[in-house]
């Protein structure tokens, strides 16, 4: 896997659409062989809450709740920002397992270490 | 003309499958697969016209032709050395 992307979510369960795309990249590239980090912020938190991804489908899109699982299956990492977790009451324990809680300098060592990066 | 004498080892059926399921289904088979073997996969989301292509450009595989059968798009893949 020599070519590496970064892809950031912003948008929670309430934009269903923006929610998803960035999923539906992330499968786009890891199904191309590129290594693929997910960071969560802001609203994105909520969609590593566990359970929380079983409940978002936007149309013509793969829904959440069947996506995410593969992703991870695939190597995908899942990252999620510290304070944005923290300001929505969440903890390590309600995140999908193996998620991690990160703070900025994790998610510019993985940016600058990539490729491309993408935000939504 | 592409050689496809050689029998098709995988037939993937997305029919029906959302983006972007039908290039993860197509990715997981061709791994199975050894250098030279050929793979077909049927869909009907009209953005793997252009997806499937792309995808076997950017994975060393060969798309050796796609028609469109009543609604379903068929792809025929052949595995490259690399993957």
């Amino acid at each position: 896997m020599a070519e590496k992307l970064v892809i950031m979510v912003t948008h929670g369960p309430d934009q269903p659409e923006l929610a998803s795309i960035p999923f539906s990249m992330a499968g786009g590239a890891v199904a191309s062989d590129v290594e693929v980090v997910m960071g969560f912020q802001a609203d994105g938190c909520l969609l590593v809450k566990k359970g929380v991804a079983d409940t978002v489908a936007a149309p013509e899109f793969a829904p959440l709740g069947k996506l995410l699982p593969t992703l991870q299956e695939m190597g995908v990492k899942f990252l999620v920002c510290s304070p944005c977790a923290k300001s929505r009451g969440m903890a390590l324990e309600d995140l999908i397992d193996g998620a991690e809680i990160v703070a900025a300098g994790r998610f510019i060592a993985e940016i600058t270490s990539a490729t491309n990066s993408l935000a939504y | 003309m592409a050689d496809t004498s050689i029998a098709v080892t995988t037939v993937v059926d997305a029919r029906g499958l959302l983006c972007p399921m039908p290039i993860i289904r197509l990715a997981k088979a061709m791994k199975e697969l050894a250098p030279g073997q050929l793979l077909k996969i049927q869909a009907t989301d009209r953005g793997s016209v252009a997806d499937i292509p792309a995808w076997a450009g950017s994975t060393g595989n060969e798309l050796v032709e796609w028609h469109e059968e009543d609604g379903v798009f068929v792809f025929l893949l052949r595995k490259g050395q690399g993957g």
